[in-house]
């Protein structure tokens, strides 16, 4: 591994998306998020100068994310591994779909106007890195919030003042995707060797939220952001709390559906993380358990093993290892067993 | 002064006079500009917080003595007490005091009238007695405050005035509430009471919408806190509000309005368990879009007696009136999380009393007659809590 690298070793196999294209599955619960693992992916993808990363060259990221908003990404990013989102958007690699600020909250017309009118003169002359720390502005027209309104829209997707920084104001699903697929348009061009990671956090919250959306609706979305040309890898991050699946004796279709989802993107992915708390309880030393399914069923890379020189790479055996984040944001990652070791 | 040596450690000018300091030290000291009433800087990554109203609670918060701006609590409670109302008392009359905009949703102007003021202090003898007992902490690690003190720091030294005003007073980050007193509002009404509109849909749009603009035409500089009490409770919401696709929108927006105002909004809410238990879809998803979360379980009324005698009773304080738990915290858990905070995973138990919501470690007493354990709890109470590790090895 590279010395500049911040993933520590033992996770570079977890952190690293596999050589084929693929659909990836992380998992997480209520008190073990999984955010700090979605930085270790950014950070591996967008990473340069890693020349004996096997995936060839660098890839450009797209993160779109429903939870949690751009600020909180870039801070993460640069706290935990040391790359700056910021700089990365303007050189045209990163690019960042918000649909968190404008997905539900209702646009208001006097405060949409008040913001229309601060920030045009800012926009129109495209002085972009000047307006660094402000809230991503809520662009176009206001956000409906019935979903019979929201799908006669035409898709509210103008371009922003900021580069590579796009957001979500309809819930429909076919909007989402022209949205996303402007960001992953908008990316320094692809050659043959850089392809683009499409990562989706939490887009389950639209399964809850959303009536009428289905598992079904859910899944052939990020089929069909996979199929995009030049996208390489789509990462989906799902809740998989025991309370969101069915495992009561009377689920509420909330719950049948998030099982759906979640079951029907774990047989869908080359890979499934999952991160969780540690069954016997919280524990000084240690933050959660990471776990590694390699889904070897339907990936049926037998014939590239060979070229691969490693018939048994360690990532391609599911694995669990322990972790614990640092107060300062970096992460130790140790075997079961190891953890009185430092 | 350019030959200074180096090896000195730095005076602050020590020659010049004050005169001629005055003007040059804006300029080599870039003083930040001062923390708008009732907050301060978090000890541990500076991010502006405010109180709670609970110093206790205040100190659960992994470490950041007090609640992050932009970030939310949603507490739980079981059964038909409302413990939970009294913390979100002490949340919004802090609020009143400290200056800030208080929302509250769905209620009325008799809930803000019963805000409970603040309490006179104390004889002068036991503040002393206070005063030598601080002066053995750091004053660097007195800020960071004790998980479980039962007394704060911002009583000490407050005017005990039991009027509103935050002129004199601006200084003191948490007060203290007496629930038996009552909080003579500042004139202007400091609450903002949002109505629950009945109408056919959800109401929750038209309750964003209206904080929305509330904290839109308001003073840059002003910090809000919205108090949402017995979310989804029958007795206030229309039927349709605790489906999925009107409660989760809400807490979805009202987490992007906390993320768009990250330094002059918080949120607390309470929630009805026994209504809607956290085994339930809808629950666990308000949960995540939470960024903290804790449930409290009264004991019940009847057993009281029997449960009630844990260590805490040694130790002069009053039985617990109820488990308080801990699911997740804000910032802290957003980051990744991490078992070395107090408080996560350990057995904490809840004391209302008029004055203070005490959050302590809970325990069950030793049996009569268990010599070792006695002498343990006896240990655990002169503060020697975790055991050595060569205690564990054998």
């Amino acid at each position: 591994m590279p010395p500049t690298s911040r993933i520590p070793p033992l996770l570079q196999p977890f952190a690293r998306t596999p050589k084929n294209e693929s659909l990836l599955l992380l998992t997480s619960t209520l008190d073990a998020s999984a955010n700090w693992l979605l930085t270790r992916f950014l950070c591996d993808a967008l990473g340069s100068g890693q020349k004996d990363n096997d995936n060839g060259e660098a890839k450009n990221v797209v993160l779109v994310s429903w939870m949690r908003d751009y600020d909180f990404w870039r801070q993460e990013a640069r706290k935990g591994t040391g790359i700056d989102l910021g700089g990365l958007r303007t050189q045209g690699r990163f690019a960042f779909v918000d649909g968190l600020s404008g997905l539900f909250l209702p646009a208001d017309e006097d405060t949409a106007d008040q913001q229309r009118a601060q920030k045009l003169p800012a926009a129109q002359p495209g002085g972009p890195a000047t307006r660094g720390p402000q809230p991503l502005p809520v662009r176009g027209p206001p956000g409906r919030t019935a979903p019979a309104t929201a799908t006669a829209q035409a898709a509210p997707r103008a371009p922003a003042s900021l580069p590579g920084l796009y957001a979500l104001s309809s819930i429909s699903l076919d909007q989402m995707k022209t949205t996303i697929a402007a960001a992953i348009a908008s990316l320094r061009p692809p050659t043959a060797a850089t392809r683009t990671l499409v990562v989706l956090d939490n887009p389950d919250i639209l399964l809850a939220s959303v009536p009428g959306l289905t598992a079904a609706a859910l899944t052939s979305f990020f089929l069909d952001l996979h199929t995009q040309t030049s996208v390489s890898h789509v990462l989906v991050h799902l809740q998989s709390d025991l309370a969101l699946l069915a495992n009561a004796e009377k689920p509420s279709p909330l719950q049948i559906a998030q099982q759906n989802l979640v079951v029907k993107t774990a047989h869908m992915s080359a890979k499934v993380l999952s991160v969780r708390v540690l069954d016997t309880g919280v524990a000084r030393d240690v933050s959660g358990v990471l776990r590694v399914t390699v889904n070897r069923e339907s990936w049926a890379d037998i014939a590239t093993v060979g070229e691969g020189g490693a018939v048994q790479a360690p990532e391609e055996v599911g694995s669990e290892v322990l972790y614990k984040i640092n107060g300062d944001g970096s992460v130790r990652v140790f075997e079961r067993g190891a953890e009185l070791a430092v | 002064m350019a030959f200074r040596k180096r090896n000195v450690a730095l005076a602050r000018s020590p020659a010049e006079s004050p005169a001629t300091e005055s003007p040059s030290s804006p300029a080599s000291h870039p003083v930040p500009a001062p923390p708008s009433p009732g907050t301060r800087p978090s000890p541990i990554d500076g991010r502006p917080t405010t109180s709670t109203g609970s110093p206790s609670l205040d100190c659960i918060l992994a470490g950041h003595a007090g609640l992050p701006l932009g970030n939310s609590i949603l507490i739980g409670e079981s059964g038909t007490t409302d413990y939970a109302g009294a913390l979100l008392r002490f949340y919004a009359a802090e609020g009143v005091v400290q200056g800030h905009r208080v929302h509250v949703v769905g209620m009325g102007e008799v809930w803000g009238r019963e805000l409970p003021g603040i309490a006179e202090e104390k004889d002068k003898r036991r503040e002393g007695k206070e005063r030598a007992e601080k002066m053995k902490i750091a004053w660097r690690y007195e800020g960071l405050g004790a998980h479980g003190s039962s007394r704060e720091r911002g009583a000490v030294g407050s005017p005990a005035t039991s009027t509103g005003d935050a002129v004199g007073e601006a200084a003191v980050f948490c007060h203290t509430f007496d629930l038996a007193r009552r909080l003579s509002l500042p004139v202007g009404s400091a609450i903002d009471y949002i109505p629950i509109p009945r109408t056919a849909g959800s109401p929750f749009v038209e309750i964003l919408k209206n904080l929305q603009k509330q904290i839109a035409k308001s003073p840059p500089s002003s910090i809000h806190r919205l108090v949402i009490p017995s979310l989804m409770s029958p007795a206030l919401y229309p039927p349709g509000a605790s489906h999925p696709a009107a409660v989760l929108p809400f807490l979805h927006g009202l987490r992007a309005l906390l993320r768009s105002y990250p330094t002059r909004l918080t949120a607390v809410m309470t929630l009805p368990l026994t209504l809607y238990p956290r085994s339930s879809g809808v629950v666990r998803w308000m949960e995540i879009l939470s960024d903290g979360v804790f449930e409290l379980s009264p004991f019940p009324y009847s057993h009281m007696e029997s449960l009630a005698t844990s260590a805490g009773t040694t130790k002069d304080e009053e039985r617990p009136q109820g488990m308080f738990a801990v699911h997740k915290l804000p910032v802290f858990h957003e980051r990744g999380g991490g078992g070395s905070t107090e408080g996560l995973g350990e057995d904490l138990a809840f004391t209302l009393s008029r004055r203070k919501f005490v959050v302590a470690k809970f325990s069950l007493p030793p049996l009569e007659g268990d010599t070792e354990a006695q002498g343990a709890a006896v240990r655990e109470a002169t503060g020697n809590a975790m055991p050595r590790k060569q205690d564990l090895e054998f």
